[in-house]
């Protein structure tokens, strides 16, 4: 567009006398003609159509979490009548929900912590020192990216069973354990988390920790207080991209805890819907369906604008 | 406040053979700003992160005062730099940035305060202290950088092409700027620049530095009256000198029908160091426009451009007659040039013939390129 622009901006005498050239009215407005048009139009009709398929069915939950069982099932398209709170308050107890809710913050707050404190340190070393195998331990991280879950099921259910026997840490960790899931999902996220923030480190210009070097900073102090600042919007875009990534996780949790207390929120909706099979409480199945998703919502809207700098990489110079 | 010493320092990049510094002996005084300065690849920001510690010395050793800080880190060399980029802790205010140093060296805030405040007066920085550095331009952003270095009162003061990202006319006051700074401050200062006037104008003494081999240090002035070697004459000087390889035949330097007079003694010396060639070089203000008929004598010079700057005029032009093949052959600038009088330029295509003023030839050795002295 800006390239049409200056064409016909060229095209223009500059007062020295010429007569003004007759352009055309298409040329004198880039950017609308036919083709272009019809290329906006797919696009935006395409858009359109991307976000009803994507809201509509969340709007349909979110209507249905509030209505009757009755309403449910008459009309299940329709409006509902009143607000039904009931459905979420049996969700959020009858259905153990709220315990469930729970134990998805509990483990979340441990493993996104953990992950991108080791995922960042990792990272920044790998990107920013040079030693011997550097390269080796970075393309070893790169590796676990293409290791499919179920291919590491069964042999890390029964390293997590053994841990539960290890000495002293041993009732810390072990199958039923927050840190144990928590530290699984650490290890699962790590891959991608040390790829992309190698990169983005890489691209923070070096003059910056010299001048940090040459202040008096630590090794530590230069990672805490100049380096981990200045890449945070990549910090908290993959943060936000991990706690998505946990906050779903399904088969994992379905390996490790079995407890029915330690469930996470994943599970929880499983075991609802399939108890609803028989008892047929749809709407709460719903309501615990919201409670799931406005957490996810929440965080989203929240750090939109970092994860689009994150995204985008900009650095000052 | 301490000289610095480089002896014998050399560093030699990993996976190369020749060194980026090769046997580096300088000494720079107490109080003195000195400038480093080359083309790209010399090995000037090389010796200045040596000296600031960001660099390995390969052998030989840095001192500051008294105190050899060849192996010592960075952080106690007692020493601040400015970087081309600035490199300002982005998330961080310029008060913030500023006192960083401070701050890790465990100084109370008082007199963090004190000090930061002292500094942002002196670089005209107060009403900016709360903002980030992405909120500051260009020229602003340099001061920070300035600040956070005069903040930590080092001992030396080491600058990377400080002015490099700023436009030509800030380039210009910001230049002054840190030449009186640095008088009124009184700190050693290293300076490096690839730009030759930021050299000529700033430096109490230049030092001209070519593959990593020390060339001349001097002051400013006499590396541009006496330049130790074909090198330093051609960096030195704007536009550059003129240089090229003459026979010696009479007595006199002769290439095609262009002639120069040779005083004796430098005759002598070429002939002990059995050579028949000699490299002349003389400035563009030395040439003067001669009557063609003073025996044969000057240099037949054919206008191809006039840059007429009001004040003066320089004429770029290419030798002419029929030698002028192998004239241009030896000459080791592309063009003649030559200062004339603004109101007297001849025209593009004349023919002029210039004459070199007496006693202001340079001499210089055909075979190593030193300065042979008449």
């Amino acid at each position: 567009m800006s390239t049409t622009t200056t064409m016909t901006h060229d095209h223009e005498p500059d007062g020295n006398g010429q007569p003004p050239r007759p352009v055309s009215p298409r040329r004198r407005t880039p950017g609308v003609g036919p083709g272009e048009r019809a290329i906006s139009f797919l696009n935006g009709g395409f858009l359109l159509f991307w976000a009803l398929v994507t809201t509509l069915p969340l709007l349909w939950a979110m209507l249905s979490s509030f209505k009757t069982n009755g309403e449910f099932r008459t009309d299940p398209m329709g409006l509902p009548s009143g607000l039904e709170w009931d459905n979420f308050a049996r969700a959020w107890s009858a259905a153990n929900i709220g315990q469930y809710f729970l134990n998805s913050i509990i483990v979340i707050s441990m493993s996104l912590t953990l992950t991108m404190l080791f995922g960042s340190m990792g990272a920044y070393v790998l990107a920013r020192y040079d030693f011997p195998g550097n390269r080796l331990v970075y393309y070893v991280f790169v590796a676990g990216l293409v290791l499919p879950v179920f291919l590491a099921l069964v042999p890390m259910f029964f390293v997590v069973r053994e841990t539960g026997e290890l000495p002293l840490i041993g009732p810390m960790l072990g199958l039923n354990s927050y840190l144990s899931l928590a530290l699984v999902y650490v290890a699962f996220s790590m891959p991608f988390t040390v790829f992309f923030l190698t990169a983005f480190f890489r691209t923070l210009p070096s003059s910056v920790s010299e001048a940090a070097i040459m202040d008096g900073c630590s090794h530590f102090r230069l990672f805490f207080t100049i380096m981990l600042p200045m890449a945070k919007p990549g910090i908290v875009s993959l943060a936000l991209f991990n706690f998505l990534g946990h906050w779903n996780q399904y088969v994992l949790p379905l390996v490790i805890m079995q407890d029915g207390d330690k469930r996470v929120l994943a599970q929880g909706l499983g075991t609802l819907a399939a108890n609803t099979g028989f008892r047929a409480d749809w709407t709460a199945l719903f309501a615990g369906l919201v409670i799931a998703l406005l957490p996810v919502l929440i965080v989203y809207i929240l750090f939109q604008k970092q994860v689009q700098a994150g995204l985008t990489g900009g650095v000052l110079k | 406040m301490a000289t610095v010493t480089y002896d014998k320092a050399t560093r030699i990049y990993p996976g190369q053979d020749a060194p980026a510094v090769d046997n580096l002996d300088l000494t720079v005084e107490d109080g003195e700003f000195l400038v480093l300065v080359g083309p790209s690849g010399c090995g000037k920001s090389t010796s200045l992160r040596m000296l600031a510690g960001l660099e390995e010395v390969d052998t030989g050793a840095i001192r500051i005062g008294d105190r050899d800080v060849t192996h010592i880190p960075p952080k106690d060399r007692d020493i601040a730099m400015v970087f081309q980029n600035y490199a300002l802790y982005p998330h961080m205010t310029v008060a913030a940035n500023m006192g960083f140093a401070l701050k890790i060296a465990g100084t109370p805030k008082a007199e963090i305060q004190r000090r930061v405040m002292e500094a942002a007066k002196l670089l005209d920085l107060v009403e900016y202290l709360d903002r980030k550095p992405k909120a500051l331009s260009g020229g602003q952003r340099q001061r920070v950088a300035m600040g956070r270095a005069i903040v930590r009162e080092p001992q030396v003061f080491l600058m990377d092409e400080p002015l490099s990202n700023l436009d030509a006319k800030l380039r210009v006051s910001t230049r002054t700027q840190i030449a009186s700074l640095q008088r009124r401050l009184g700190i050693t200062t290293v300076y490096v620049t690839h730009d030759q006037i930021e050299a000529m104008t700033m430096g109490d003494r230049v030092c001209v530095l070519k593959d990593g081999v020390l060339q001349q240090v001097n002051t400013p002035l006499a590396l541009y009256d006496k330049p130790a070697n074909v090198f330093v004459a051609g960096f030195i000087g704007s536009p550059a000198m003129n240089i090229a390889t003459f026979d010696i035949v009479d007595g006199k330097a002769q290439l095609g029908e262009a002639s120069v007079p040779v005083p004796t003694s430098v005759l002598s010396a070429v002939s002990a160091e059995d050579s028949s060639t000699l490299t002349i070089g003389f400035r563009p203000e030395s040439l003067v426009p001669a009557s063609s008929d003073n025996g044969g004598g000057g240099i037949p010079v054919t206008v191809d451009l006039v840059e007429e700057l009001g004040a003066d005029a320089y004429v770029y032009g290419h030798p002419t007659g029929p030698a002028a093949a192998e004239q241009v052959e030896r000459m080791r600038s592309e063009a003649v040039i030559a200062r004339v009088e603004p109101r007297m330029a001849p025209n593009k295509g004349d023919k002029v013939v210039f004459a070199v003023r007496e006693g202001e030839s340079h001499f210089f050795s055909a075979k190593t390129g030193e300065r042979i002295e008449p």
